[in-house]
């Protein structure tokens, strides 16, 4: 790789000895996927170091070096969401226990975000692009993001450039301010090696649509036909772009997709349309004996199978604005059909703070009803708590997130299925 | 058996000889080590990604592990950073496709600011993950080249 004088000086040590490591992390890194180059960043970073667990004790370590060597990102940056909600979520005995005991260096990790240049936890999501959080860059804008959704989403949907990065990778380019110009931040690595063809006969179920799309083309990019009719007006908008949330984050956690297009929808496909193919490209057709082929593969990996569930987990990634008044009208609706004024289960709500706000601002009547319902808002991380020590012992989850269900024993329902077994706190046989 | 040589592309070179721990399936880098991330083991890494029939509950402490490439999410880094600093990381990491940007990251952030290596080798090939099977004898050499057998 290619350095300029200024790169290499820092590389030599003219910024210090932290920032000469850093450096060497990049170029070692930037010549492993055959970067020509560092690129300038813009925007703003995010990034997915958030629990303050003993695994990334190293992790942390480091970033507490560069941060006491007075180093920081070169603008604010998100961060994911915390891994547990004391106030919420696990605010008995029991749970404390795995909390504390589970993320003794949170406290250092929240101190060294501080330093490094992050807001305060309201913001915390990984949902990062959302109005209330705002970390949404220009089409085009170079960054380095991490968190499998919010990459998948970012390079989508918003058409930024960023590369799938590692927790660390991401902190070190908001140190740097640069990151190695290869793969999906290039022209060519946007291209799509694959044409999926979406042929449901109603609207597919998008996380198992996502999970398919993962399987099949693994950490490939590929370009989806036929779902911008479910988009109105071809747009991207506040009450819509959780469809893709879904799809996309499914397709990153079954598979490694870091971007996708969609036809007709997404800024590389509207400006390019099918150009956007490669040469002896592939295609995959997704019709509803796909989709149910799919659904036949998540097993029930509950202990008790045929147990009663005993939460649910929704918003994985977190919900946006929309998605909460829609879940809320969904459920609180639901229970009034039912003659009920209580879920039989909690309802774990998962989004930012900053969203919980603004839904009580917008509509306080629903988040009050909601609350009275058993709806939980928190701004934890759900699948973090899903991989505690003995969780599925402790809870039968089920959940609308197919990124959840991909990492833990959560059974994955559609949604008014989901809404019929929080009302009725029975699993339809 | 008789000897197989596949010669790759050293990431982070050395050497090494041991035995074969086998994905044909992508790894799932945060799926398989749930446990020692949230779950608090850190005496062995057995794989906790249910998806993976080739590995589910097996440990891979100080694994030789041999797979196509790496799935899942950005957490992986951090994951392999972690392992590697509890002393239940692996020995080598050998793919037949390349490297992906998530391993690379926590691999190359472990050799570098910690000098913590492990053998990196990608490019292997696809008749690599054809002929490799759990419990092979496996030998590294530091110029990538890997014989099984």
């Amino acid at each position: 790789m290619k350095l300029t004088k200024d790169e290499q000086a820092i590389l030599g040590g003219s910024k210090g000895p932290e920032m000469a490591k850093l450096m060497k992390i990049q170029v070692v890194f930037g010549n492993t996927f055959g970067a020509e180059k560092l690129v300038d960043l813009g925007g703003a970073p995010h990034s997915n170091l958030y629990p303050g667990a003993p695994y990334l004790s190293s992790m942390i370590k480091m970033l507490d070096e560069c941060a006491t060597a007075g180093l920081k990102s070169y603008a604010p940056y998100t961060v994911n969401p915390r891994p547990y909600d004391c106030f919420n979520v696990q605010n008995n005995e029991k749970e404390m226990q795995i909390v504390y005991e589970g993320y003794p260096l949170q406290k250092e990790l929240d101190w060294v975000h501080a330093r490094l240049g992050a807001p305060d936890l309201n913001k915390r999501s990984c949902a990062c692009y959302v109005k209330e959080v705002g970390n949404a860059p220009k089409p085009g804008t170079m960054v380095a993001w991490a968190e499998s959704s919010a990459v998948n989403y970012g390079n989508s949907v918003l058409g930024i450039r960023t590369n799938r990065n590692g927790a660390g990778i991401d902190l070190i380019s908001a140190i740097t301010a640069k990151a190695p110009y290869f793969g999906l931040m290039t022209d060519e690595g946007r291209q799509a090696k694959w044409l999926v063809e979406v042929k449901t006969s109603k609207a597919p179920d998008w996380g198992v649509l996502g999970t398919a799309i993962g399987r099949k083309v693994v950490e490939d990019v590929p370009l989806v036909a036929g779902i911008d009719k479910y988009f109105e007006g071809s747009e991207v908008t506040e009450d819509n772009m959780h469809l893709l949330k879904a799809m996309g984050s499914a397709t990153a956690a079954s598979g490694a997709v870091g971007l996708y297009h969609v036809e007709n929808l997404t800024p590389d496909a509207k400006e390019k349309g099918r150009k956007l193919l490669e040469e002896g490209y592939q295609t995959y057709v997704y019709d509803d004996a796909e989709e149910q082929k799919t659904i036949k593969t998540f097993d029930n990996l509950w202990p008790r199978k045929d147990g009663d569930p005993t939460a649910a987990f929704i918003g994985c990634p977190h919900n946006t604005l929309y998605e909460m008044k829609k879940w809320g009208k969904l459920v609180t609706e639901g229970l009034e059909k039912d003659g009920k004024e209580k879920t039989a289960i909690p309802v774990y709500m998962f989004c930012a703070n900053v969203v919980k706000l603004q839904l009580i601002a917008d509509d306080g009547e629903l988040a009050g009803k909601m609350l009275k319902a058993g709806m939980i808002a928190t701004p934890m991380c759900g699948v973090t708590w899903a991989g505690t020590k003995g969780f599925s012992d402790r809870v039968q989850g089920i959940t609308n997130s197919a990124k959840t269900r991909n990492y833990s024993s959560i059974r994955y329902f559609p949604d008014q299925t989901l809404v019929d077994i929080i009302v009725s706190g029975k699993v339809p046989s | 058996m008789a000897k197989k040589i596949f010669k790759g592309r050293p990431v982070l070179s050395g050497k090494l000889e041991g035995k074969a721990l086998v994905s044909k399936m992508p790894f799932n880098l945060t799926g398989s080590y749930f446990e020692n991330m949230f779950a608090g083991n850190t005496e062995s890494a057995p794989c906790t990604d249910a998806n993976n029939p080739d590995l589910f509950k097996k440990d891979m402490k100080d694994a030789i592990l041999c797979t196509s490439q790496c799935v899942g999410s950005t957490m992986g880094a951090g994951a392999l950073m972690g392992v590697s600093e509890m002393g239940v990381g692996l020995k080598a990491f050998l793919f037949s496709s390349h490297i992906d940007s998530i391993a690379a990251g926590g691999l190359i952030i472990d050799d570098v600011w910690y000098d913590r290596r492990v053998i990196t080798i990608d490019l292997l090939g696809d008749e690599f993950l054809e002929a490799v099977k759990t419990g092979d004898p496996i030998s590294i050499a530091e110029d990538g080249t890997v014989t099984v057998g």
